[in-house]
């Protein structure tokens, strides 16, 4: 390979390794505080997608407001979701919540391809993004720049809020003990809430820079990437933020690299992350920076 | 284990029906097949079809409730152990010639060409390939169990999907495999399904099952237990898996193509419904839900298909107005009624419940446009079917299973002919057996055991009417036994309880209470979400003679009689001093009030016998000052016996005129309350033997 497909494959892996920590960091917040896979998450990576599909698109909104505005409205349905399908579970056996969580993903899929039709959309693309930049031979796409900068920015404003404010410190509690906390005063549903708020955003988050990146939007773009973002998540020791992203970078550079270096084994790309997963619960089953969660004797 | 016997009295634990019982397996099984023959000769394609996605979802519905309900582990796999039995069941029995015509892109596999084998060693085959392969992906991550599981096997039906498709020399890539021999008819889908519920059900009901269930319910304790945990979870896993590749193998046959892209998740989710519709942990349920839930994606299809509404022929026949208007409204109303109902703010149940108000909204109004000529609505549209939508109810189903009847129809029951027979059974006259003058109830040689041990030994007791006695003893000495097999939630092994000529050991609870026997609880089983008033009048429900449908018709025997009900309660209530309390809620009550309340509610089915458990218990001496008076006061106001459990001696001394001693299942002592209080075996029961030497 020459140097300068490596160099253009380098920023595709930090792309894509970018996407899966994002999406990553909201499955493993919300295993780390209620101990439950939200199956439903990579459905609101879809939906954050066609939020800007439509903003864009249909009501004709500047681009930077339908962002926000896509990201808002997953940051509600993840909220709206958690209030009707999983809290009303808390209490119930744990494989109660993941039922119900899979019957909200495939209820997303499914609204989705009713309510947008299974036809793909094409994303729509700012000019400024769609020129590549040539530096001599390499010819790289500005998005391959933004997706690893928004994302460290994103990433560090969410260590910032869960290291350093009040709701962070009440998030790490909560995931510590949740029965201490709530006799500590904190109001654990509004908690959970802002949690699942938080790992929306970020999940609508990439759902619009996928867009940018592979621009087709379809109902089910959600359901591998959210897969193996939740892999990525396993991988880097779930309930860690650090360890989602380290997870979700070294997965989206496996996946690619493994296609570059070896081409002939492109058609078993989507089975690199599961066979990933079962070396790590083999050798490591806490992942790379997680914790042993011991059960209470 | 036959040393034990002797200890355990006699107890054998044996069914007493297991005859009759194997018998009707028999004949059902029987039925069965003749249903079978049935629909062989008079069943179209189409529903023949159906009849054996029935019996093949069923085998994958109770293989996965094996793992999930039995043996409490989380599978999300199952798309891909079908996909295994599915591809090498196919391999098995395409024939070598057929083979050289399929395999195009690329030559089959070595020896595979050659190889051919009959059906059915082809599904068995395909079941254990399945299950190697569940073993494979089993020893791993077993012993990290709950959502890992989940995970990884959803990743291996994931890698299996990714790996067939890739895979031309075995599986012949993304065009799949086609003219498979379609040998699953009915015969080979139910016989595999029969044989299925007899393995499953055969280890279920061993003590193998109570192991499994054991793990289930608490993994820790059963390794105290002596149990190896991994080795029963891989067990099941892999016999869950070994059945979801005999599905797979069948539904092959069936289908007669497969193509890698078939076993997607999807495939996982449908059978996941069937168990969770039919009841995680009941064999039953997922029968159940087999059939209602295969039958249901069918007939769903229609909404996914254009539906026409001729507006012309609706509004020609007035009677179609009518019937649509009044079942709009009443459905408008009762949604009202709902929202009405649950409270002020949003909630769940108000957003769930406005939803038929405004599809209802939308009904009315459409006619009302009608009737004003308005051309708003053509007189002919078309609804267009849109596709998405069936998965989109089934997913919405789910959901609001999981969340309003997590257990589904069934729970964890099963079918059993024992109650099975019960249903039906006709309860027999029974003759007047004759009494002692003056008893109100006899009770003679009653035995009851639990296992081996032995919660009451011969006890005979005669209990004279219109007076109130008691009978006390320790804590465990089996007392509410005695009122538990008085009031028919137990069947004692020996004896009888007659009560007014009529053996009463037989009879439901419910038939307990309609003789005219009633009782009140240790702790308190009060309505808790009702108010004073409704618990009572549920009391009175045993003597009502009207039926429930006569209240929508408001018929007038109905209205008499609910108005007597009331105004009986509400004397009831002012007669037990409760009656400003009417509209409290019963669980609001202050302790002694409930209890009092308790009685009102036994009182109200008029009885001429009352059991009272403890109802002292937990007051001071004040209040069970109180509560002698009141009791007095029942026995004379309403004319009845009562039998009264009660630890205060200074209530039973003082109320009762005749006392049992029970200890450890014996009666130790009866008669008067001074005989009781000066009797040494009653003394050395109560207070050890110590007390007795040294009295």
């Amino acid at each position: 390979m020459t140097f300068e497909l490596f160099i253009q494959n380098f920023f595709n892996a930090l792309t894509v390794g970018s996407l899966y920590a994002l999406i990553a960091i909201g499955y493993t917040m919300v295993y780390g505080i209620l101990r439950f896979i939200n199956f439903a998450h990579g459905d609101v990576f879809m939906v954050g997608a066609y939020f800007i599909f439509f903003g864009a698109a249909t009501f004709a909104l500047p681009w930077p407001l339908a962002a926000v505005a896509a990201i808002v409205g997953s940051a509600a349905l993840g909220i709206i979701v958690d209030r009707i399908a999983y809290r009303p579970l808390r209490e119930a056996p744990r494989i109660s919540a993941l039922i119900s969580a899979i019957g909200v993903s495939f209820l997303l899929e499914n609204l989705g391809l009713v309510i947008f039709t299974g036809l793909p959309r094409p994303a729509v693309q700012p000019e400024w993004m769609v020129n590549p930049i040539i530096l001599g031979n390499i010819r790289i796409l500005p998005i391959s720049f933004i997706v690893p900068l928004v994302t460290a920015v994103l990433v560090m404003g969410l260590l910032w809020l869960v290291y350093r404010t009040r709701p962070g410190l009440a998030m790490r509690a909560i995931s510590r003990d949740i029965e201490t906390t709530r006799l500590m005063g904190v109001s654990i549903d509004r908690i959970i809430a802002l949690t699942f708020g938080l790992g929306s955003a970020l999940a609508a988050a990439a759902g619009i820079m996928w867009a940018m990146r592979y621009p087709q939007i379809h109902p089910f773009m959600g359901v591998m990437p959210g897969f193996k973002a939740f892999i990525a998540a396993v991988v880097g020791g779930i309930g860690s933020i650090q360890g989602a992203v380290l997870g979700g970078v070294l997965l989206g550079t496996v996946e690619i690299m493994a296609v570059a270096f070896y081409p002939e084994l492109s058609g078993y790309r989507d089975a690199f992350a599961f066979v990933l997963l079962i070396v790590i619960l083999l050798f490591r089953p806490t992942g790379l920076l997680g914790e042993k969660l011991d059960d209470k004797i | 284990m036959t040393t034990s016997t002797a200890k355990t009295g006699g107890y054998t634990g044996i069914d007493l029906n297991a005859d009759r019982n194997r018998n009707s397996t028999l004949g059902a099984v029987a039925l069965a097949i003749l249903g079978l023959v049935w629909a062989n000769g008079h069943l179209d394609g189409y529903q023949m079809q159906l009849l054996n996605l029935v019996a093949i979802n069923a085998i994958l519905a109770v293989s996965l409730n094996f793992i999930y309900g039995f043996a409490g582990m989380f599978s999300l796999g199952h798309a891909g152990f079908m996909a295994i039995g599915a591809y090498v069941s196919a391999l098995c029995i395409l024939t070598p010639d057929q083979k050289d015509m399929i395999w195009l892109l690329e030559p089959i596999w070595g020896p595979l060409n050659t190889v051919h084998t009959s059906f059915f060693v082809s599904v068995l085959l395909g079941g254990l390939a399945a299950a190697l392969c569940g073993f494979l992906i089993a020893f791993p991550v077993m012993r990290l169990g709950g959502d890992y599981l989940g995970i990884a096997t959803l990743g291996f039906a994931e890698i299996i999907r990714v790996l067939f498709t890739n895979w031309p020399a075995l599986t012949n890539g993304a065009i799949g495999l086609r003219g498979i021999p379609a040998y699953a008819n009915l015969w080979w889908n139910y016989a595999w399904l029969g044989l299925t519920l007899f393995v499953i059900l055969a280890i279920l009901k061993s003590n193998f099952g109570n192991v499994l269930k054991s793990i289930r319910d608490d993994e820790i304790a059963a390794q105290t237990m002596g149990i190896n945990t991994t080795a029963y979870r891989t067990m099941a896993f892999c016999l869950g898996a070994f059945f979801a590749g005999v599905g797979g193998a069948l539904m092959g046959s069936l289908v007669t193509t497969i193509q890698p892209k078939m076993f997607n998740f999807l495939l996982t989710f449908n059978i996941m419904m069937i168990v969770v519709a039919g009841g995680l942990g009941s064999i039953t349920g997922s029968l159940v839900g087999a059939a209602v839930v295969t039958l249901m994606l069918e007939w769903l299809r229609i909404i996914e298909y254009p539906i026409d509404v001729n507006m012309t022929y609706l509004m020609g026949h007035a009677w179609l107005q009518v019937l649509i208007t009044a079942l709009a409204l009443a459905a408008l109303w009762f949604s009202f009624r709902q929202v009405r109902k649950s409270g002020r703010g949003l909630s769940m149940k108000k957003a769930l419940w406005s939803l038929p108000i405004v599809f209802c909204g939308l009904i009315l109004a459409g006619f009302v446009l009608r009737w004003l000529n308005a051309d708003i609505l053509p007189a002919e549209f078309t609804i267009p079917g849109i596709p998405g939508m069936r998965m989109l109810l089934f997913s919405v189903a789910l959901i609001l299973i999981i969340i309003f009847r997590r257990q589904g129809m069934m729970g964890s029951r099963e079918f059993s002919w024992n109650a099975f027979y019960r249903f039906f059974r006709v309860p027999e006259k029974q003759k007047n057996i004759p009494m002692a003058k003056g008893a109100a109830m006899e009770i003679s040689g009653v035995t009851m055991r639990f296992g081996g041990v032995t919660a009451i030994d011969n006890l005979s007791m005669t209990i004279p009417e219109k007076k109130v006695v008691g009978l006390i003893g320790p804590n465990g000495a089996g007392k509410t036994t005695v009122f538990n097999v008085i009031t028919g939630f137990y069947r004692p092994q020996e004896g009888r309880v007659v009560f007014q000529g009529l053996p009463m050991t037989q009879l439901e609870p419910r038939t307990v209470c309609a003789v005219g026997v009633a009782r009140t609880f240790q702790n308190i089983r009060l309505f808790a979400g009702g108010t004073v008033l409704e618990n009572v009048m549920t009391g009175c429900h045993v003597r009502q003679d009207s039926r429930w449908w006569m209240a929508p018709l408001r018929l007038p025997m109905f209205h008499k009689e609910e108005n007597e009900i009331r105004r009986k309660s509400y004397a009831l209530l002012a007669r037990l001093g409760l009656a400003e309390l009417a509209d409290e809620k019963a669980a609001s009550l202050p302790y002694g009030a409930q209890r009092r309340l308790e009685i009102a509610r036994a009182l109200a089915t008029d009885p001429s016998f009352l059991l009272l458990d403890e109802p002292a218990a937990g007051m001071n001496p004040q209040e069970s000052g109180e509560l002698m008076r009141f009791i007095e006061k029942v026995r004379d106001e309403f004319d009845l016996t009562i039998l009264m459990i009660e630890h205060d001696m200074k209530v039973v001394m003082g109320v009762c005129s005749h006392i049992w001693v029970l200890e450890y299942g014996r009666l130790i002592a009866e008669g008067g309350p001074d005989d009781i209080r000066s009797n040494p075996k009653v003394i050395s029961a109560y207070l050890g033997h110590q007390a007795t030497e040294t009295a």
